[in-house]
């Protein structure tokens, strides 16, 4: 091989051949309006999750997924292992943090019209990862084998069943079979763990392609900062890395003193239980309240099926190259009486679950 | 040359794009069909039922209503493994048996009988049924699922789905 270049030999980059990568990186230029705070929560998303990924496969070591052995092998690698709670912690208050910063991007993004022409797949795309999340949470509220995951699951299962023609064969091949027991906890665990993450990534660089090539959105008023721009690297990167340390700190800290739950070990006998459903999905859990019988099915799959369709169709229906919020009031209305039916049927479901 | 370059290049696209195709369906076939089967198989299999043994009907007091446990061995893939769970039987003043199912017809969990206010109590969604399972309040709309039993030398055995 030749391993010079001219009269010079060849650097460590060029000889990996990711020369070209580095500098196009180092030239890479964004909009100074890129260093708002607003702007980080798409930052943050994407620190939280390679958080997620590290706690995750870490915790995968000293996972057993089998009925029998499954809650044990959690027992053990978050108390006898070191920092296993703060592993596990961090996996638990990340994802709780990854949905509430996930959902202030999206409040984000809506308030200022970011799904506007050119950006319209940013948008579909972002909104494609938020859809995946929740089967992120189904396959892996199971995996302890405690109590609440358990009996989460047998509700979900139940929610799922109750979706016309196709509920009982979802279920059949989400679990492996009729039961909840060995094959239906190593599905959601290699679902959770390999094909999820899999699908998320390949969102994510879908995401992040559209930004790429269609521009981050500039500010709503025409002040000269999208005029000016700063280096990626290392002046956001920086910033990135930051964000990192501040929030492994934060997480890890707040694990070492509030340790993630693992409560008692799944009894399929036990009639005393009672689910509690999380905080993200109560305005769904009421839903399902509400409509009973034969109308179960507005509430289990019509009404979140056409909140899920409004979010991917939103770019379509509103396509005014109008951004600014105080010219889309009819959009803005709609938004709003939705945010409220979510508000109050949360606050309706908490007072029924948890108050 | 060039020109008869020109004139071959849309000729050989197509056939590139079809010969390419037709080699990805084939790959997609071929790794899709056995991939499909192998992670959908499980999923077709009925579930099962079984006659399971309660015990001597002599046991069961009339005028009451019990929860009966259970445990027996079901094979879940390739494990087999307890299954353990409960159903309420019924025993009215003639000793005639009702068994239900203990699965709230809602989502699932598990009803308790509340002995005070006769009734299944569903601590979920707070469910209720009468004593002969019927919802009479709360989001259950279907009453509790009657199981099969009968009463084979003086012992109750109930037909289960496992």
């Amino acid at each position: 091989m030749n391993n010079t270049i001219g009269n010079r030999s060849e650097t460590i980059l060029e000889h990996l051949a990711l020369d070209g990568a580095i500098n196009r990186l180092k030239a890479l230029e964004v909009p100074a309006d890129a260093l708002v705070w607003h702007r980080f929560f798409g930052a943050l998303l994407l620190v939280l999750l390679v958080l997620l990924f590290l706690s995750g496969a870490f915790m995968a070591f000293y996972f057993s997924p089998a009925p029998g052995s499954a809650y044990d092998s959690v027992d053990y690698a978050l108390f006898t292992l070191p920092f296993g709670d703060v592993i596990k912690g961090i996996h638990h208050y990340g994802w709780n943090l990854f949905l509430i910063v996930m959902g202030l991007h999206l409040v984000r993004g809506f308030w200022i019209g970011a799904y506007k022409a050119p950006r319209q797949l940013v948008w579909v795309s972002g909104v494609l990862i938020l859809l995946l999340v929740p089967a992120f949470v189904i396959t892996g509220d199971l995996l302890p084998w405690d109590q609440k995951g358990y009996w989460s699951t047998q509700v979900r299962i139940s929610i799922m069943r109750s979706v016309p023609l196709v509920g009982d064969f979802m279920v059949q091949l989400l679990q492996g079979g009729p039961l909840t027991g060995i094959v239906a906890l190593t599905r959601f665990y290699v679902l959770h763990i390999i094909f999820l993450p899999g699908v998320l990534v390949l969102l994510m660089v879908i995401h992040f392609h559209f930004i790429r090539h269609r521009g981050l959105c500039g500010p709503l008023s025409g002040d000269d900062l999208s005029r000016k721009t700063v280096r990626f690297f290392p002046v956001i990167i920086n910033r990135w890395l930051i964000l990192f340390l501040v929030v492994t700190f934060v997480l890890g800290l707040i694990s070492w003193y509030w340790p993630a739950p693992l409560g008692d070990p799944a009894d399929p006998t036990d009639s005393t239980y009672v689910p509690k459903p999380e905080w993200w999905v109560l305005f769904l859990n009421q839903l399902v309240t509400i409509f009973k019988g034969a109308w179960s099915v507005i509430g289990s799959v019509i009404i979140p099926g056409g909140l899920a369709g409004l979010l991917i169709a939103l770019p379509f229906i509103d396509s005014s190259p109008e951004r600014h919020p105080a010219h889309r009031k009819m959009v803005m209305l709609i938004a709003a009486l939705l945010a409220i039916a979510v508000l109050v049927l949360s606050i309706m479901g908490y007072l029924e679950h948890h108050a | 040359m060039n020109n008869h370059k020109q004139k071959q290049t849309p000729h050989l696209d197509r056939r590139a794009f079809i010969k390419t195709t037709v080699l990805c369906s084939g790959a997609v076939i071929l790794t899709g069909f056995p991939l499909a089967s192998y992670f959908i198989a499980p999923a077709l299999k009925k579930a099962t039922g079984k006659w399971v043994n309660f015990g001597a009907v002599e046991n069961l007091s009339s005028g009451s209503i019990e929860m009966l446990t259970y445990e027996f061995m079901v094979k879940d893939g390739w494990l087999v493994l307890p299954q353990r769970g409960f159903v309420w039987a019924k025993i009215d003043k003639d000793h005639n048996i009702k068994v239900f199912s203990s699965t709230c017809t809602h989502l699932a969990c598990n009803v308790i009988w509340q002995e005070d206010a006769n009734q299944f109590i569903c601590p979920c969604h707070s469910g209720r049924f009468d004593s002969n399972g019927k919802p009479v309040a709360g989001p259950p709309t279907k009453p509790l699922s009657v199981l099969g039993h009968k009463i084979e030398e003086d012992k109750l055995l109930v037909y289960l789905n496992v």
